[in-house]
């Protein structure tokens, strides 16, 4: 008997068949008829082949309408004390990856708080930054040893930036480990120096925190994402919570238009419950997990599966998981499997917002801006108490938090049988998103820090 | 209230304006953190008062927008986290406006806490399902664009500033004013010798409603004076 197979809707960059020609298994009978119409569609998505061309940053003022004008008028006050004074950033790259992402948005505004902020980008060879990569994964626990030779390449592409680059600022922020030797440069002049962590700390490898620790402690200042990334130091520890922007294509306000079209590329039947995870193919998001969910749940209740996320093009491991995914999918046409192209952030804001209910089943995570994301649409959201989840998600307040795919199944029936519930946690969850994981309050923060850094300093 | 008292209170000028102001905090993350009760009960005892005022005063204004099950940091560890419904609920009934001092707020904590180990000496042991990490907020106070001289600019005020500040105003007040007040009713008293109303707004329940509820609800009381 011939396997079954579950549809994957592939978009890649790369003139690859399109998935009907290479995913041609025949599909089970559905167990309720239904039209197919949408499922032919969904074989032919019509998703970008490229990037589209960022648009221009936002200004202070287009966050009037969401966040209201006191708000706007309290980040004016806390900048108008630190009118000329300037502040510098330095991270590892300027293009791709959550810090350039933010800062992208974050210096324009500050700079138009009258805040003078520079961005530098550290540069380094293929060594370095095979180097800040093994510290990368050795500091989220992984087996590392750390050699003399590593630890002098480290130091000597951090004393090379330190040569090329000016500090005359009155704060400088150094961002993650890669540059966090340049606090070398640090020559008693007035400026603050604040080390931004952006990675969790929580069991890092010995040797490569021992290595950087006391760097660290010649910052004046560190700030983590949360409580449970931090470590103990003896500098002052600020938490700065990560932060999405509500008007970049991934989270922006849509038209339905755009959120109907977006279903019906995918196949997606809006007037059936649809349950979400957005999330790269990868074992620590457990996506198999989820489809295991699923399928408890669906013996109660009709809804569709889909599994929104890339990764599966360019890493062999995503592509493993991929084809685990779509096994365990099996001959359900209900499951909707989407690999998508990492600039697919419109079409992910829309699958999100036709969501009924969005699952963030993760092992193991870091901040979890998908959970934001889903927050700030106002979806009933069901995820993992792990990494910084639980800041996010209160248990039946903002969010439903589980701890297996037992728990998840449970929530999926609970939430889609009690709407109203659902509905509040929805709406808690963008209020919570509102008060704490905004841009907006992203920009509030690194003013607060400048003038309380300020403070300490007697300026 | 006779049409000419109306009158007389809408075109009332203060003595002293009202100035809104706000506060903006920043969050630190402490030093102490707990695993257990008795631990908990540790750190209260040791933190800094910024500790305990960050996670009862001022965890109201970061969830100002849930209206039950909410109060305090304590609390909500203690039943998501310790699975301790009892203590839970006790912490839960610690009313902050009834407090002058964060000092006060302290020993209250304590003692709801020890007495609790005391009764229940396993509970104390019992490792929680995730740790309570205590912080603390560095704060800084700042102007609004609002300056009320009479009742309509003080209702029109209270309708346009902030969230954060009115939790500065009704909230945080009573820790500057050492009184069980809040500074709009004492404004409504002292300026506009509208008692009670002043009354009536500081009976506002900030643990079954939002702030966006208490901002509606004051400024109710105050259009029911005008009208």
């Amino acid at each position: 008997m011939e396997t079954k197979r579950q549809q994957v809707v592939e978009v890649t960059r790369s003139p690859k068949p399109l998935p009907s020609e290479i995913k041609s298994a025949p599909l089970a009978p559905e167990p309720v008829k239904r039209e197919n119409r949408s499922r032919e569609r969904r074989n032919r998505p019509r998703v970008p082949d490229t990037p589209p061309a960022p648009p221009p940053p936002p200004r202070l003022s287009d966050y009037e309408t969401i966040v209201g004008g006191a708000e706007l008028d309290e980040l004016r006050f806390v900048a108008r004390d630190l009118r000329g004074k300037t502040m510098k950033m330095v991270n590892s790259t300027a293009v791709g990856g959550g810090v350039a992402e933010m800062l992208n948005r974050l210096v324009p505004l500050l700079t138009e708080l009258e805040v003078s902020t520079h961005w530098d980008v550290i540069t380094g060879g293929n060594d370095f930054f095979e180097i800040t990569k093994a510290f990368h994964n050795a500091l989220h626990g992984g087996d590392y040893h750390l050699t003399k030779q590593v630890q002098e390449i480290f130091m000597m592409y951090n004393e090379q930036n330190r040569q090329r680059m000016h500090f005359d600022e009155d704060l400088v922020v150094i961002h993650d480990p890669q540059p966090a030797a340049l606090i070398n440069a640090r020559n008693g002049a007035h400026a603050r120096w604040v080390w931004r962590c952006h990675i969790d700390l929580s069991n890092p490898n010995s040797e490569v925190w021992g290595f950087l620790r006391p760097m660290i402690e010649k910052f004046d200042a560190a700030i983590f994402s949360s409580p449970t990334f931090a470590r103990k130091l003896s500098v002052p520890q600020y938490l700065f919570y990560p932060c999405i922007d509500p008007l970049s294509e991934k989270n922006k306000d849509l038209d339905d238009s755009i959120v109907q079209k977006t279903c019906d590329d995918f196949g997606i039947d809006r007037s059936r419950p649809i349950v979400t995870q957005v999330s790269r193919f990868d074992r620590l998001k457990d996506p198999v997990g989820v489809v295991h969910a699923y399928k408890m749940a669906k013996k109660y209740v009709d809804c569709q599966l889909v599994l929104a996320g890339g990764g599966a093009s360019d890493d062999p491991e995503g592509a493993v998981v991929l084809q685990e995914v779509t096994e365990a999918a099996g001959d359900d046409p209900d499951i909707i499997i989407l690999n998508l192209p990492p600039w697919c952030a419109l079409e992910i804001n829309a699958l999100q917002r036709a969501s009924t209910l969005v699952v963030q089943k993760s092992l193991r995570e870091g901040f979890g801006l998908t959970v934001t994301e889903a927050l700030w649409k106002g979806k009933p959201t069901i995820a993992s108490a792990v990494g910084g989840i639980p800041n996010q998600v209160i248990h039946k307040l903002t969010g439903a938090l589980v701890h297996s795919v037992e728990g998840c199944a449970y929530q999926i029936r609970y939430l889609l049988t009690h709407p109203e519930f659902a509905q509040k946690l929805g709406k808690n969850g963008r209020e919570h998103v509102k008060e704490n994981f905004l841009m907006t309050t992203n920009v509030k923060r690194w003013l607060l820090l400048f003038r309380i850094m300020l403070q300490k300093n007697g300026s | 209230m006779t049409s000419a008292q109306t009158l007389d209170l809408r075109t009332r000028a203060a003595r002293k304006p009202f100035y809104f102001n706000t506060s903006a905090h920043l969050l630190r993350i402490g030093r102490e953190r707990a695993t257990t009760l008795g631990e908990l009960l540790q750190a209260l005892r040791t933190c800094s008062e910024d500790s305990i005022f960050q996670h009862t005063f001022r965890t109201l204004e970061e969830h100002h927008f849930i209206r039950e099950g909410f109060s305090n940091d304590f609390a909500h560890w203690a039943f998501s986290a310790c699975n301790e419904p009892g203590l839970a609920e006790r912490l839960a009934g610690v009313d902050v406006r009834e407090f002058t001092s964060v000092e006060a707020v302290r020993e209250r904590i304590v003692h709801i806490v020890d007495a609790y180990i005391q009764s229940n000496p396993r509970a104390g042991e019992r490792v929680a399902r995730e740790p309570f990490y205590f912080c603390a907020s560095d704060t800084v106070i700042l102007p609004t664009a609002f300056v009320a001289h009479n009742l309509p600019e003080f209702a029109d005020g209270m309708a346009r500033v902030s969230v954060h500040s009115i939790h500065h105003h009704f909230i945080e007040a009573r820790l500057r004013l050492k009184l069980t007040s809040n500074d709009f009713s004492l404004w409504l008293e002292e300026e506009m010798e509208m008692k009670k109303a002043a009354r009536r707004v500081d009976h506002i329940d900030i643990y079954t409603a939002t702030l966006e509820d208490v901002r509606r609800q004051a400024i109710r009381i105050i259009e029911l004076a005008l009208q």
